[in-house]
């Protein structure tokens, strides 16, 4: 009888363990939720940008940066999108700088959000 | 026409135009602009040393009503002057500069020089231009006006091509009596912009523009 609670008792033991890893195992193998403020993608709402054969200055320039992936741009809402390289970040800063020398004013920008 | 003429044309170098939407590109990029019409053809490059200021030359052939050919050449300024960033327009000035030749053959040649402003308003479904600009040389006076309103038929996405109605109201002193009106199709394609039409007196003309970087 006690050979048998004491294999019962081990065997829980062993169960509880098991449950632990997993469960861990499990959470650090999810993907990390992006902050908000991690810079991944920074969304700018740009006054005066209205057409594409204008537009090309903006992009062409923010895509040129080391950092950038992608450029996203949206007319008719105004919005230039820049998304990050895996593992970099963008300077929201730099990119509205980028867009002002472009000859167009930057009214909004958020950090991360996309097209 | 000269040697100097032959390597322009042959370079594919392009003649600033009075018409075009905007006349440079943005600061480090080069645009080619090419205008044909019978009475003016034109070929020009420039490249913008900065957002607002770009250098080039251009090469014109002029076909006036009244007979003989007339061939410019000149190295051009393009200077934004002041641009309005609105929330959902841009309006610019923009002024011109030329210094040149202009050949008339038999009749001679003398300097050319070619002072011009351009007033500007463009949304996305609509657009507003009037220029004119000074070509003189000598006694010699070919100055263009133009008045354009347009309306593009739809509100393109950045990637898709944009068709713009635009009618366009044209007086060059010297080579035609009166105002020449001009409807024309013209389509936006990011780095390309070309337009074309058939005016009230039977005119072809086409212009083309392409922004390298």
């Amino acid at each position: 009888m006690n050979t048998l609670n004491l294999f019962s008792s081990r065997f829980d033991l062993r169960a509880g363990l098991l449950a632990v890893i997993a469960a861990l195992a499990l959470l650090l193998s999810a993907p990390t939720p992006a902050r908000a403020d991690d810079a991944q993608t920074v969304t700018a709402t740009v006054n005066g940008m209205v057409c594409a054969f204008c537009a090309q200055g903006i992009e062409k320039k923010l895509k040129a940066m080391a950092e950038t992936q992608s450029v996203k741009v949206d007319l008719k809402s105004k919005l230039v999108a820049v998304s990050a390289k895996p593992g970099q970040h963008l300077d929201p800063a730099r990119i509205k700088q980028v867009i002002v020398e472009a000859g167009y004013e930057v009214r909004e920008l958020k950090v991360g959000g996309a097209l | 026409m000269t040697r100097i003429h032959r390597c322009l044309l042959a370079a594919g170098l392009v003649c600033a135009s009075t018409v075009q939407a905007a006349p440079m590109g943005f600061a480090g990029s080069a645009m080619t602009m090419a205008d044909y019409d019978e009475s003016w053809r034109m070929l020009s490059a420039n490249y913008a040393l900065t957002r607002s200021d770009a250098i080039g030359a251009s090469i014109s052939e002029l076909r006036p009503d009244h007979g003989g050919r007339e061939t410019l050449t000149q190295l051009e300024y393009v200077r934004l002057a002041h641009r309005w960033n609105l929330t959902d327009a841009q309006a610019n000035v923009w002024l011109f500069g030329g210094l040149g030749e202009l050949d008339r053959g038999a009749a001679g040649s003398a300097v050319a020089w070619s002072p011009g402003i351009q007033a500007d308003y463009e949304t996305t479904r609509l657009y507003a231009a009037a220029t004119a600009r000074l070509y003189r040389a000598g006694s010699v006076e070919r100055d263009q006006y133009s008045l354009r309103g347009g309306l593009s038929f739809y509100e393109a996405a950045y990637d898709e091509p944009q068709p713009w109605l635009i009618v366009d109201a044209r007086r060059m002193v010297g080579l035609y009596d009166g105002w020449e009106v001009t409807p024309m199709l013209r389509i936006i394609h990011k780095r390309f912009f070309v337009e074309g039409g058939v005016s009230d007196r039977g005119n072809v003309r086409a212009n083309l523009m392409i922004t390298f970087f």
